[in-house]
């Protein structure tokens, strides 16, 4: 009974400590303040990705950014310090493949903005919809995702995706990287549920497919090189979008996971040589040695998978990410969805035990993202110069005992981890009879 | 006497009139009496499986066999046809057919849900049952369609429409070109049945369990209906219906079932049903049985077997990934399932159903081949039919007085013999003309324009005529080879010259005469000379033995078990152990297990003799996981929710030893789950709760002695919310009307259950008037809820609701015993604790839809807080291999305690299901279901090393990693011997091992139609 005790009081302090960060309970939290002052974490554990863990060591925050990290650090004058012992800084973690802000309540269609009508949308830009008064969003932060990538759906070319942090008033505010890349949804070939009967008509259907999708990277190409030819053409809103994949500018994120999936993927890339990244890849393991050979990386969002076949390995989904890893594949743990992206950082760590080592998993959520989507000279790590992102947390983030983050910094500002959850987690703790 | 050879001249004349004399229609014209008195001398003679007659005589007339003898006298004035050289056996009997039945029911053209089908002439409320449908009013005969089963030797069979479940009546006809009227040799046969509702538009059932418990109900009404003729009224004054179809089945029992199933499940589930009701039962296999032949062997009934095996698989543009093993298993057995179950109590028939051209000789042979003795083969083509068609005592064996059914051969049916002709009702049906099989094989020619003999090589007995001729090695061109009935002529290039020949029979045997014709229009007389054939050439390779080079497990897939675990004596030694009970988690501690119980808890314990001890240092060890919520392992639909009531499925009718998630779930430390009904309507069905006992018996892994429970749901599954607009009109669409709903149930069942009572009271003169009370299956149920005896856990969101299903259990005098999701459970804590109710939650779900919207992650905190008993739940088989995890997010949102995180998913959960006597926590006397982890259970980093269910292992992690080596050898050897057997893939309508394994992964609100949406391929 002590134990269960202790462990209320403990977190009637954290409670305490939320509401203290939280302006007023609000439908919504207020988003932080532009740093003013410089912040000290004093003789913390710092996760720093880039450089291993340094244990009883001080970071300094200066103007939004990472202005010295070290032992003893002098504090400037004005300086807020805060306590870390005991608790462990991370570089805020990275949500590769998101669709946070774009769907409110799966079921309710008016608030869902993923996929348009067409298969041809390479233009679509997913942040335009974004919605940063999302209720999931601060039940996303409070897990430690600083940042995230937000991506559209769709049937083949679906759309842009941009990187943007997720403590804003607005997406002016939010947007880090704008269009980093286009989407393309990879078409499946037609399995157990299509019946016998109609399988014949079912394989025709998709080889139309297939060939539709190779005619719009003919016409994307013809477009390009009559646009670099001349810069006054008549403009195809579509093919414009993608001439940054041509010059490879933009990246060209397959979203695929069967195996047929991605070899094909892989063959189309040796084809137009555009800077590839593969999203699912449920099957990657199967052609690790390809996707290695031909530098693609991953964006593994199967972590907690099942099995794909009745045959496989029952840990197969678990141990993917280190089998990719130890064959040469750049791996980034992802979680394609809005709600549940919350768990992450849990994510990394079941890929942890599963042959990925701590290590490895850590940087899978933050800076092998941030050089995926081009972000690395701000994001992903806990290094001088880069953007003061970063969580204070009770210990191992990617434990569920441990995780509790205690704090976040979105470049340099105070982040409210408050959230329609524990404000509900609150009012009903205050409930008695009234009648 | 003429002696003539079987020919065609003699048969063409009986066979132009019809041999049975129509009694009863005007004759129009002459009166045909060609007598048709005939003896086959000289021929092998199979009377029966067991008795097979050399030199024999079988002498028939009118119809029917009027002797069959060794050495027998010939009867004056037959006709004699010498059958030496041939084989005669009874003609087969084919029990599963549609033959002669040109019959659709009506379809609708209603969009959207049909709850009701129009009443005509006192049919079943459901649209699936055809009951009063006798299939002899519809047969007529139909010679184009009778060829597909004499041409394989078939001369009878049973027949009727197969649609529906309840299917009507079978009517037993021979495949004799004649009239119906002389044709139909049993008009009542057996009754047909199945799962699958087949054309019937009505929504109700939509799942297996839905068509089990139709049945269940149905052949209990026409108890009811049986009972209540000779009343004058129902117990509440009504007349008694009429009602067609349960008048009749109303004598079903003794008439027998045939019953289709599709896989060796759907044969044990339909095997149990029917044994309820004492009902016989003749089953059509599905050639799966093997894999479950210690049960499906012990059964008492008939088994149908089409000859139909599962295609080659291919191995596709994967390079093999996505073939399984269980398909290259079952590809390599299939064909040897008859043959497993020759030695067992079932009595075996064989079905040409399904098969196409040439397969069903074929594949019997084939049958045959993998070990199917002869002697069994014949009975399942004879007398067993026969006797499962209810005509055994006129046909499936040659005997004085059957019918004249029989098939004539050349050489052995069962290896390679010729089907000659085909007789029925003394009708014969000639496939091959004898004279050109008598003349077909190799012969050394005399031509006078050689010097040396020719080897003539002939073969007639197809379509097209066959010559080959060699002088010497060298083959001489040959041309204008063509066939009359009784010769063959052609053209050879003999030393330059082309030499015109005819050949025809001679009056030696063995020996062809002819005539040559050269350049010069000499012609002269030949002989050509019958050699033996090359013994090598005519004998099949000798070493016929079939090699298996898969493995059969339990369930016969990757990952089964070769052999069920044995209960064990243990000691397990210093570990921390996660009691689940007051006592907490204890640090350096032993556990003794033997005889499936937990005997000793305590540090530093003594070995016991005859034990083995398990060094867990650094380990730990709990409770097996119990999982509230779950829908593995269930086949073929987890929602009956067409009405709005079904508390009469059962999910225990349906449990799937074989599903994988099984394996997967109990490899996450899962040993218990309570199968769930889905959420689609207010009150579901009746739930099971399993043990994850990989490798046994659908039935043994049911915990038996278990309280029963049921599933109940609201908010937006039940009224439809997310359907689409072709889902408006069933009742109810709101709360208020899921509230009015299950009211109007409980009210209905107290007064059904009064008038039971009231009926038992009444004077015996009373109840000579009255008809019993109909026994209902739904309120039946839904009385065992108000008895306390059947306990509620109800799929619910929003505290609205919740308020409402307390208050109104209240009403009832009855108590909730689990709210399930229950996400806004932490509004209304207090009063579920007040009330006695348990929640059973997911950790961190939410958003998905509206009602979810208020759900959050320290929903199972507060509840527990505030005294709710509470578990967390998987409700997917994917959270179900990690539950572990799932309750350690109540530490991660809102410092849960670890021991009360740990109950959540052990005893809290076995106290919903009440089991807590049983299971769910580490006590001693309590079953010993554990799970040693290499790590605290509530880590991400925690695995499961071993699972033990009853003291036996289940799970083990090291074994599991061998057997993965293990199964990528035995897959590659079949691939190999798939990869080498040339055979060409032949189209077949047998299920796959995978076709028939084919489940989605059912969630609580799948709305699925199991037999019409677009899975048509499945198993029921």
């Amino acid at each position: 009974m002590t134990a269960r005790i202790s462990t209320l009081q403990q977190w009637m302090l954290g409670i305490t400590c939320a509401l203290s960060m939280s302006s007023a309970m609000s439908h919504d939290m207020v988003p932080g303040k532009k740093q003013s002052a410089p912040i000290l974490i004093k003789g913390a554990t710092l996760h720093t990705v880039s450089n291993g863990v340094l244990n009883n060591s001080d970071i300094l925050l200066k103007d939004g950014k990472i202005a010295a990290i070290g032992k003893q650090l002098s504090q400037p004058s004005n300086t807020q310090v805060i306590d870390g012992q005991g608790k462990h800084v991370y570089p805020g973690l990275i949500s590769t493949v998101s669709q946070l802000g774009l769907r409110e309540i799966e079921s309710v269609r008016a608030t869902v903005d993923i996929t348009e009508v067409g298969e041809d949308n390479p233009h679509l830009l997913a942040h335009v919809a974004y919605n940063p008064d999302s209720e999931i969003i601060p039940t996303i932060r409070a897990n430690g995702i600083t940042h995230v990538q937000v991506t559209p759906s769709g049937y083949m070319l679906g759309g842009q995706s941009s990187v943007i942090n997720l403590d804003a008033w607005n997406i002016d505010d939010g947007l880090i990287k704008s269009a980093v890349g286009v989407h393309l949804f990879w078409p499946s070939k037609p399995g157990y549920w299509v019946s016998k009967k109609r399988m014949p008509k079912a394989l025709k259907a998709y080889q139309k497919r297939l060939d539709r999708l190779q005619d719009y990277f003919a016409q994307s190409k013809r477009y390009a090189t009559a646009y670099n030819a001349d810069k006054t053409i008549e403009q195809d809103i579509r093919w414009h979008a993608m001439l940054g994949l041509w010059s490879k500018e933009k990246t060209l994120f397959v979203h695929a996971d069967a195996i047929n999936e991605i070899e094909q993927a892989l063959r189309f890339n040796r084809t137009h040589d555009m800077n590839m990244v593969i999203v699912g890849g449920r099957d990657a393991w199967i052609a690790k040695e390809q996707i290695a050979a031909q530098n693609v990386p991953v964006i593994y969002t199967h972590a907690f998978g099942i099995p794909a076949r009745g045959d496989e390995d029952i840990d197969q989904a678990f141990k993917t990410p280190s089998q990719l890893k130890d064959a040469g594949v750049t791996v980034v743990i992802g979680y394609e969805s809005a709600w549940d992206s919350r768990s992450l950082a849990f994510a990394a760590g079941m890929a942890a035990k599963y042959g990925l080592g701590k290590k490895a998993a850590l940087e899978a959520i933050t800076l092998t993202p941030a050089k995926l989507l081009g972000v690395d000279k701000q994001l992903g790590s806990l290094d001088v110069g880069k953007s003061a992102s970063l969580i204070i947390t009770n210990g191992d983030v990617m434990d569920y005992q441990t995780h509790r983050v205690q704090q976040m910094f979105i470049d340099g500002r105070r982040v409210d981890l408050n959230n329609r959850h524990r404000q509900l987690y609150e009012k009903y703790q205050q409930k008695v009879a009234i009648k | 006497m003429i002696k003539k050879a079987l020919s065609s001249a003699i048969i063409a004349g009986l066979a132009s009139q019809s041999v049975l004399a129509d009694q009863t229609s005007p004759v129009l014209g002459m009166h045909h009496k060609t007598p048709d008195l005939m003896a086959f001398t000289n021929a092998t003679i199979y009377t029966s499986p067991n008795v097979k007659l050399t030199n024999a005589t079988l002498v028939i007339e009118n119809g029917h066999i009027k002797s069959v003898s060794k050495n027998g006298k010939l009867p004056k004035g037959a006709s004699v046809v010498d059958a030496k050289g041939l084989t005669i056996y009874p003609g087969f009997i084919d029990v599963y057919s549609e033959y002669g039945i040109d019959f659709s029911y009506p379809s609708s053209k209603t969009r959207g849900p049909v709850y009701r089908i129009d009443r005509i002439g006192g049919n079943a409320a459901n649209g699936a049952i055809h009951a009063q449908m006798n299939w002899s009013d519809h047969f007529a005969p139909d010679q184009k369609a009778a060829q597909k089963y004499l041409k394989n030797g078939f001369t009878a069979v049973q027949t009727a429409k197969h649609d529906g479940i309840l299917q009507g009546r079978g009517v037993t006809v021979s495949l004799a070109d004649g009239i119906a009227n002389e044709l139909v040799y049993n008009a009542n046969a057996q009754h047909f049945a199945s799962f699958n509702k087949g054309s019937s538009a009505q929504n109700y059932p939509s799942s297996l369990m839905g068509s089990i418990a139709l049945l269940r109900q149905t052949f209990s009404d026409a108890n009811w209906y049986q009972k209540s003729q000779g009343k004058s009224v129902t117990f509440a004054g009504d007349n008694i219906e009429y009602n067609a179809a349960l008048q009749a089945i109303s004598n079903i029992e003794k008439q027998g079932v045939f019953f289709s199933s599709q896989s060796e499940q759907s044969l044990l589930r339909a095997a149990k049903l029917l044994k309820n009701f004492d009902i016989k039962a003749t089953f059509l296999g599905s050639g799966f049985e093997y894999a479950r032949l210690d049960e499906i062997g012990q059964l008492n009934a008939n088994l149908v077997m089409p000859l139909t095996f599962a295609e080659k698989p291919t191995l596709g543009t994967t390079q093999g990934h996505d073939i399984s093993l269980a398909d290259l298993r079952h590809w390599e057995r299939n064909p040897g399932n008859l043959a497993t179950l020759e030695d067992s109590k079932l009595t075996l028939a064989i079905t040409s159903h399904g098969t196409k051209g040439n397969d069903f000789l074929t594949n019997l042979r084939t049958a045959v081949k993998h070990g199917l003795s002869e002697k069994a083969a014949l009975a399942a083509l004879t007398t067993n039919p026969a006797q499962i068609a209810g005509i055994a005592n006129e046909a499936g064996q040659l005997k004085a007085g059957y019918n004249a059914d029989f098939v004539i051969t050349k050489g052995d049916i069962f290896k390679n013999g010729d089907i000659v002709s085909v007789w029925t009702q003394g009708q014969e049906h000639q496939f091959v003309n004898p004279t050109h099989l008598a003349m077909s094989g190799d012969y050394s020619l005399n031509s006078h324009h050689s010097d040396e003999a020719l080897s003539v090589s002939i073969d007639l007995a197809g379509k097209k005529a066959k010559v080959t001729i060699k002088q010497g090695d060298k083959t001489l061109k040959t041309s204008n080879v063509e066939k009359t009935s009784d010769s063959v002529s052609f053209v050879v290039t003999e030393n330059d010259q082309a030499i015109r020949y005819r050949l025809w029979q001679g009056d030696q045997q063995n020996a062809l005469e002819g005539r040559q014709i050269d350049s010069q229009q000499q012609s002269m007389l030949v002989t050509a000379n019958k050699v033996a054939k090359d013994a090598k050439a005519t004998e099949t390779s000798a070493d016929d033995s079939i090699e298996y080079v898969g493995k059969l497990t339990w369930p016969n897939r990757a990952f089964g078990q070769a052999t069920l675990p044995k209960s064990q004596k243990l000691h397990l030694k210093n570990a921390t152990v996660w009691t689940s009970e007051d006592a907490g988690i204890l640090d350096n501690t032993d556990v003794i297990v033997a005889n499936g119980k937990f005997v000793k808890i305590g540090k530093n314990l003594r070995t016991p003799s005859g034990y083995q001890a398990i060094d867990a240092t650094g380990k730990h060890i709990t409770a097996g996981i119990v999982d509230e919520h779950s829908h593995i392992a269930i086949s073929r639909g987890v929602n009956e929710g067409t009405e709005a009531i079904t508390a009469e499925v059962r999910i225990g009718d349906v449990v799937n030893p074989d599903d994988i998630q099984i394996y997967r779930s109990l490899a996450g430390g899962t040993t218990t789950a309570q199968l769930l009904h889905g959420s689609a309507n207010p009150i579901g069905g009746q739930a099971q709760i399993i043990q994850l006992k990989w490798g046994e018996s659908a039935q043994n892994m049911k915990m038996k002695n278990v309280p029963g429970s049921i599933k109940f749901a609201l908010g937006e599954n039940v009224k439809q919310s997310n359907w689409g607009s072709d889902y408006r009109t069933r009742y109810p669409q709101t709360r208020m009307g899921v509230e009015a709903v299950m009211k109007d149930a409980f009210v209905r069942t107290k007064e059904y259950k009064a008038a039971q009572k009231a009926y038992a009271e009444l004077s015996r003169s009373e109840k000579r008037k009255t008809a019993p009370i109909r026994k209902d299956y739904r309120l039946e149920t839904l009385d065992e809820i108000l008895k306390s005896q059947r306990h509620v856990h109800i799929h619910s969101y929003v505290q609205s609701e919740i308020l409402m299903f307390l208050r109104l259990a209240e009403q009832f005098d009855f108590t909730v015993t689990t709210f399930t999701h229950i996400l806004e459970g932490y509004k209304l804590a207090d009063e579920m604790a007040k009330h006695g109710a348990g929640g059973s939650t997911f950790a961190d779900w939410w958003g998905y839809k509206f009602e979810v919207y208020d759900a959050i992650p320290q929903n199972a905190c507060l509840m527990n807080q505030r005294g709710v008993l509470t578990s967390i739940n998987s409700d997917s088989p994917d959270l179900q291999r990690r539950l572990n995890q799932e309750a350690a997010k109540s530490i991660t949102y809102c410092d849960m305690s670890q021991e009360d995180a740990w109950k959540m998913v052990t005893i809290n959960p076995a106290k919903q299901l009440k089991i807590d006597n049983r299971t769910g926590s580490i006590k001693t006397g309590k079953q010993a279901d554990f799970v040693i982890w290499d790590h605290n259970p509530l880590s991400v980093y925690a695995r499961a090393e071993q699972t033990w269910i009853d003291g036996r292992q289940y799970f083990d992690l090291a074994t599991d990693m061998t057997a993965r080596k293990a199964q990528r050898v035995e897959k590659s050897q079949l691939i190999n011997k798939l990869i080498g057997d040339k055979s060409p893939k032949v189209s077949s309508t047998a299920l796959s091992a995978s076709e028939k394994m084919i489940q989605p992964v059912w969630h609580c609100d799948d709305q699925h139609d199991t037999w019409q949406q677009h899975i048509d391929h499945g198993v029921h």
